[in-house]
């Protein structure tokens, strides 16, 4: 075993041993999952409101706005549950409102116990009508929303029909809607569903893969400074050379990210197929087909290596997270940006900006991936690969002298220093 | 006899500042040397140069024969001076990945780091993490882990420092457990009393500048002998005594006084001892003092500082 591998086989072996490791990889399904279902969550706990609605017009209204604030399928909840208003019948809407605010604001309770969250009174206003909206919360716009249309349809209904238009020609015409197909240009036919994930896959992998990279990134900093700090790295350099020591930390974070990519996408790939099989069948197909499994290896090893180079660097100079921090720090936000413009790549693959930003080497691997969906001309692929991995060649060409100078300096980071070092090997 | 270590003409120069000039000296195999000097005298750049950590700027470095130290790596052991080792390790996968990296198969690494362990006395922690372990314990298994692989050639920057009497007496049987199985020892300190104890040969560095190459005996002999008086006189009634230089004056007990004067080179301590007392003085106690390396060393550095 060469000393490379010797070297990454530790650096893996102290990641994988460690109980915290696995725990945070299983963690982080169960995070996404929880981060997914809670808006549900909260939803399911919450009790159905209560409604009363007081209708002055004469016309009805409450049974049409009843038929507004049923589910729409059988698993959801209903938006809320309409009640007598207590008191009633009144006077006139002032009386109603000044009756029915204690109960809204919740110091009183209805005659038969609970609370009344919201109540409408509906008072007509000339050829219109005047809703008058009272809630506990008004944020949740849901059952103002159902009494909106409600009434909106009702009242659009009675106009027709005082035009002279019947009810069997109102329901015939509140029936007609164009059949309309989807079809898709680089398909050459109707568009599918797998079209339709492999958009998703692509800024999905991008996502990923900006993720598994910085964390990636972020370990192997944390291992070098770690080193740099007790003085192991010098130790080391008197037993394998930079290259050695540099490929070595760095195919062994490569392990580690690929161990948590794998258990990622195990779990996800499990539960897919249970959730939806149909969509992790058309995954499988998307990510097995066409070359796009080696498309996405590509970007990933470029961006991988990019990056890891750049932090391996850099850790060697520090002996602190916060000495790091300095420099990476206003470089992280200029990182981010990837993350902002993937979510674009769903919809608008091709852009000039994206194609443009495509161009650029630190953001090359994740906004290639986000637009994998598109095909890119090859042209772009071979290009932009070309680019991406001359500038990591670059990177690492300067790398060497500026990691073994980083290990073996002392006291405080200086950025200077970072950077003479970087100028001495360009410089020679 | 091919040296085990030679430098000739060393220069390291870092922008202006020169960490060390024209350094040359060389360490026959199986040999202990002492490399001494105050902070600041270029050690480190030394050691460096000799671990192809750094290029000298000038001049030329031959490690157990090879001009490119590449070539013998695997032949040479050290410790830094600053230390620490992968704290989550256990002793003996840390030996084993350091004495794996200088090309020891792992399996062999193991069992080494387990015997060494033993032997050390350090059986009980070889499979306890080093962030557990006493500092001295973890610094002796750092010791451990640059001669897991028995080295041709050892390299140890500043080995004493931080280990209690204790450790520091069983660091010097080590030593000397290496010269005797043929290893050349190289290492810096600034205790004096241990480079004197086991040196075959000193290397004194004052600004990057070799103030002194050779034997301890030969250090001492750089510094003055000196001749402790001790009685009720008058110090002055010394001036006139044959081979007498620079005097120092303290109290001794019941009102007497001590003085210490160097002797001149050369200058026996019989003449000035039968001087004085021809002259009467109340003499209760004398002393021939030989130098000490500590001396020699502030002498030589002092003359070399101010060179």
């Amino acid at each position: 075993m060469t000393r490379l591998l010797k070297i990454a086989f530790r650096d893996y072996i102290a990641y994988v041993r460690t109980p915290g490791f696995w725990l945070s990889i299983l963690l982080m399904p169960v995070g996404i999952i929880i981060f997914g279902w809670a808006p549900l969550l909260v939803t399911q706990s919450e009790p159905v409101p209560s409604l009363a609605v007081v209708d002055f017009t004469g016309q009805g209204y409450a049974a049409q706005i009843g038929k507004f604030l049923k589910p729409a399928s059988s698993a959801q909840k209903p938006i809320a549950r309409l009640v007598d208003a207590p008191g009633g019948p009144f006077a006139d809407p002032a009386a109603a409102v000044a009756y029915l605010k204690p109960y809204v604001a919740g110091t009183r309770t209805l005659p038969g116990g609970g609370q009344l969250e919201a109540a409408a009174i509906i008072r007509p206003a000339g050829d219109s009508v005047d809703i008058d909206y009272w809630s506990r919360n008004v944020t949740d716009r849901s059952g103002e929303l159902a009494i909106d249309q409600a009434v909106s349809q009702a009242m659009r209904r009675a106009g027709l029909a005082k035009a002279g238009i019947g009810a069997q020609a109102l329901a015939s015409v509140d029936a007609l809607s164009p059949r309309l197909t989807d079809y898709s240009a680089k398909a050459g036919g109707r568009a599918s569903q797998r079209e339709k994930v492999r958009s998703f896959a692509g800024v999905g992998m991008g996502f990923l893969l900006w993720m598994v990279v910085f964390t990636g990134a972020g370990m192997l900093l944390n291992s070098v400074i770690e080193e740099k700090s007790s003085r192991i790295l010098e130790v080391l350099l008197t037993s394998a050379s930079v290259p050695q020591i540099m490929g070595g930390k760095i195919l062994g974070v490569a392990c580690v990210t690929a161990t948590v990519l794998g258990v990622w996408l195990t779990i996800g790939g499990v539960a897919l197929s249970i959730s939806a099989p149909s969509i992790a069948a058309d995954l499988g197909a998307v990510l097995f087909t066409k070359g796009m499994i080696a498309y996405l290896a590509l970007y990933f090893l470029g961006g991988y290596l990019m990056f890891a180079t750049l932090y391996v660097t850099v850790g060697a100079f520090c002996e602190t997270a916060r000495e790091a921090q300095t420099l990476l720090g206003p470089m992280m936000i200029l990182l981010s940006l990837p993350m902002v413009f993937m979510t674009q790549a769903i919809s608008h693959p091709d852009s000039p900006l994206l194609a443009t930003l495509s161009w650029v080497p630190v953001f090359t691997p994740f906004m290639m991936a986000a637009r994998a969906a598109s095909d890119p001309p090859l042209w772009q692929v071979a290009g932009t690969g070309a680019l991406m991995f001359a500038t990591t060649a670059f990177e690492l060409w300067v790398a060497g002298p500026a990691f073994k100078s980083g290990a073996l300096s002392t006291g405080r980071f200086e950025i200077r220093n970072f950077f003479a070092s970087l100028a001495r090997r360009t410089g020679e | 006899m091919q040296a085990a270590l030679e430098l000739e003409s060393v220069t390291k120069r870092y922008g202006d500042f020169e960490a060390v000039s024209d350094l040359s000296f060389r360490v026959e195999p199986g040999k202990i040397l002492g490399f001494l000097g105050p902070n600041g005298a270029g050690k480190t750049s030394t050691i460096r140069m000799i671990l192809g950590l750094i290029a000298p700027t000038s001049g030329a470095v031959t490690v157990l024969g090879a001009r490119d130290v590449r070539q013998v790596r695997d032949r040479i052991g050290f410790l830094p001076e600053e230390r620490g080792l992968y704290r989550r390790m256990t002793p003996v996968a840390a030996i084993a990945f350091l004495a794996g990296l200088k090309g020891v198969p792992m399996a062999e690494g193991r069992r080494r780091a387990r015997a060494m362990l033993e032997e050390q006395g350090l059986g009980d922690a070889k499979d306890r993490q080093i962030r557990a372990l006493s500092k001295g314990m973890s610094q002796k298994v750092q010791l451990l882990s640059s001669l897991a692989h028995e080295p041709d050639l050892v390299l140890l920057d500043e080995p004493f420092s931080g280990l209690d009497p204790v450790n520091q007496q069983s660091l010097e049987a080590l030593i000397r457990g290496l010269a005797a199985r043929g290893a050349t020892v190289v290492f810096s300190t600034h205790v004096m009393q241990h480079a004197e104890r086991l040196c075959d040969q000193v290397v004194l560095l004052a600004k990057g500048r070799k103030v002194f190459d050779g034997t301890v005996d030969q250090a001492r002999s750089a510094a003055p002998r000196s001749l402790v008086l001790e009685g009720v006189f008058d110090p002055a009634a010394l001036a006139g005594l044959p081979g007498l230089g620079e005097r120092s004056v303290e109290a001794a007990d019941e009102g007497a006084i001590r003085v210490t004067a160097a002797l001149q080179a050369g200058a026996p301590a019989q003449a000035a001892l039968m001087a004085a007392f021809g002259l009467g003085l109340d003499i209760r106690r004398f002393e021939l003092r030989e130098p000490h390396l500590h001396d020699a060393f502030i002498v030589l550095t002092s003359a070399g500082g101010r060179a």
